[in-house]
């Protein structure tokens, strides 16, 4: 029987080979894996010597050129075709084969995406007093989220800029709106890395990015932002809202044509202990003529016509 | 390559496919049963963002749920009716449990809220009591760890988890006519193990677990489900009974209609109290 199969498997294997040089070879196999790409090339830098951060970044959070990140940015990493892991606790995560390539129906797509979305185990953790709120938050986003209204996504939500330009004294960062999936309007930030010192926060109005200042550690540039409104989530999905004393840490390390960033988020009022988001990974857009093309106007016309809870 | 050969080819391919391997039909049948009973309650999904490039499998997206229920149950020994609100998690595996007994003629039973994390087990004033001074207390109860734990690992998910987790351990039979899934648990539930029947849908409508340790004998307890549907607000798709029968020995212990369970993996956490944790490194079942 062994010896059967193995011929049967060694045809199979031949026409596969012929089928794809019948097609041209061109034909890669699709990704079983949300693993962000490893780097490539080497890391510029600009005349100071630091890294070079400048480029048109394509990580708008959920799609990595076109790989399905949103699960390992929640922090599930699909390892293989046969393992995944909860990237915050390491526990490994049960996974199943497809049994259909067939394409989801809006429905099911909707419900995969929210599920898959909170699955993971880092998760903020919220005095007593607010996990009633947090929930109810989440459980009427369709309503609650302060970003669905054309509202900037504001900080850590924002993740990582879309297009980074660094300077001597300064970084800019900017973040394009978008609809669908994530209905935000546009946000830019101009960051300065002179070695200034914060505003002390009760001289600050609270605005949806606060007033952040810049400094290098080492090769990874740490942007630190306090003095916020108290407008906007942590991020898109968990209803994960905040106070005016919020203080974010984020760090964005370059290494080749990848762009890392985590946030760390304090908030006495809200929170129990300090929380850090699962890191994210970006691809440097690769054509050295890459343009950020026109945001498109944010104009919400979905949720009159929501009458489930079902959202993102 | 001509019509011929590659009709030749597949067919030879679908030969090989359909020719059932002489050895290894325990891990099919296992892993057609396992699948079978996760699909049932539509525990597993995957991401269609991307699907040009990718062609992601499925996870088992179940962590965090909610349930709320109403029916009799057994407080401090007696079977009272009880509105039961329950909390849980598998990642990390938590429960809490918080019972409001019905007023009756003697007075209100006790308010009782039990909690369970990995390995802490502890009673909560209020939900979350012990987190931040002055709001609650925390009282541990590790004596109970075992027991809650089990609760927890004795839910259709839970079962499903612990199968898939202790990998060829698990044992799959048909006995009278129906599917039976055994399968043993690990951490501080080593030395038991859960037994699951399936009905024709593939849907766990009995468990049982049993101690393989007589010391853990009193652990001996089953629990039944029936009516499932999908009784989120938020819909999921993912099946959840609406009737949970426990027993122990025989006697019955809870009662339970639900009234929503919540699959959404919603924001339900289980933060350890810094007392119950001190109050763990000194208990014999923390050792």
């Amino acid at each position: 029987m062994k010896r059967v199969i193995a011929t049967a498997a060694a045809i199979c294997v031949a026409g596969v080979v012929l089928v794809a040089q019948e097609g041209g070879g061109a034909r890669q196999a699709p990704r079983a894996t949300n693993a962000p790409p490893k780097p490539t090339g080497t890391t510029p830098r600009t005349p100071d010597g630091h890294p070079d951060l400048t480029g048109v970044w394509n990580g708008l959070g959920d799609n990595l050129n076109g790989v399905p990140n949103q699960i390992a940015n929640n922090g599930i990493a699909i390892e293989s075709a046969s393992v995944a892991r909860d990237l915050h606790s390491a526990q490994l995560v049960t996974v199943f084969p497809r049994l259909s390539n067939r394409p989801q129906n809006n429905e099911e797509a909707e419900r995969a995406a929210a599920l898959l979305r909170r699955s993971g185990s880092n998760r903020p953790i919220y005095k007593p007093e607010y996990w009633d709120m947090v929930k109810y938050n989440d459980h009427n986003a369709n309503e609650e989220d302060p970003s669905n209204n054309c509202m900037p996504a504001g900080v850590p939500r924002a993740g990582i800029p879309s297009y980074i330009a660094q300077f001597p004294n300064y970084v800019v960062f900017i973040y394009p709106g978008q609809g669908g999936l994530i209905a935000t309007q546009t946000m830019y930030r101009m960051i300065p890395t002179d070695g200034r010192k914060h505003t002390p926060l009760q001289e600050l109005d609270g605005s949806y990015t606060g007033e952040s200042i810049a400094r290098w550690e080492g090769d990874t540039l740490v942007v630190d932002a306090w003095g916020f409104n108290a407008n906007t989530w942590f991020d898109q999905i968990g209803g994960y809202m905040h106070g005016e004393n919020m203080h974010v840490v984020e760090r964005f390390h370059r290494d080749g044509n990848t762009l890392t960033w985590t946030a760390t988020v304090e908030d006495p009022d809200y929170l129990l202990e300090p929380w850090t988001t699962t890191p994210r990974v970006a691809l440097l857009n690769p054509n050295p003529n890459a343009m950020l093309p026109e945001s498109q106007p944010c104009s919400e016309r979905d949720l009159a016509h929501i009458v489930t809870k079902e959202h993102h | 390559m001509t019509a011929t050969i590659r009709t030749a080819l597949l067919l030879a391919c679908v030969s090989a496919i359909a020719v059932p391997p002489a050895r290894g039909q325990g891990a099919a049948d296992r892993g057609k049963v396992l699948r079978a009973a996760a699909d049932a309650l539509a525990m597993g999904r995957w991401s269609d963002i991307g699907t040009q490039n990718t062609r992601l499998p499925g996870i088992d997206i179940v962590n965090t749920q909610e349930l709320i229920a109403s029916g009799t149950t057994d407080v401090g020994g007696r079977m009272v009716k009880a509105d039961v609100h329950v909390a849980l998690g598998y990642n990390p595996p938590a429960m809490r449990v918080d019972i409001t007994p019905a007023p009756e003629g003697g007075g209100a039973a006790q308010h009782v809220i039990e909690t369970v994390r990995e390995t802490w087990a502890w009673n909560e004033s209020q939900v979350g009591g012990g987190l931040v001074p002055g709001k609650g207390t925390a009282t541990p109860a590790m004596a109970s760890l075992r027991e809650r734990l089990l609760r927890l690992w004795m839910l259709p998910f839970g079962v499903v988890k612990a199968a898939y987790a202790a990998g060829d351990k698990t044992v799959v039979s048909a006995e009278g006519g129906a599917t039976v899934i055994t399968a043993p648990l690990s951490g501080p539930l080593a030395g038991m193990s859960v037994r699951a029947t399936l009905d024709a849908k593939n849907l766990i409508t009995k468990v049982e677990a049993r101690a393989d340790n007589p010391a853990l004998a009193n652990l001996a307890l089953q629990t039944e489900y029936s009516d499932y549907a999908d009784h989120a607000e938020v819909l999921t798709d993912i099946k959840t009974p609406g009737h949970i029968v426990g027993k122990r020995d025989g006697r019955t212990v809870f009662d339970l209609t639900v009234k929503s369970w919540e699959t959404n993996n919603p924001y339900l956490v289980f933060p350890v109290p810094p007392n119950v944790k001190a109050a763990a490194t000194t208990s014999p079942t923390s050792r």
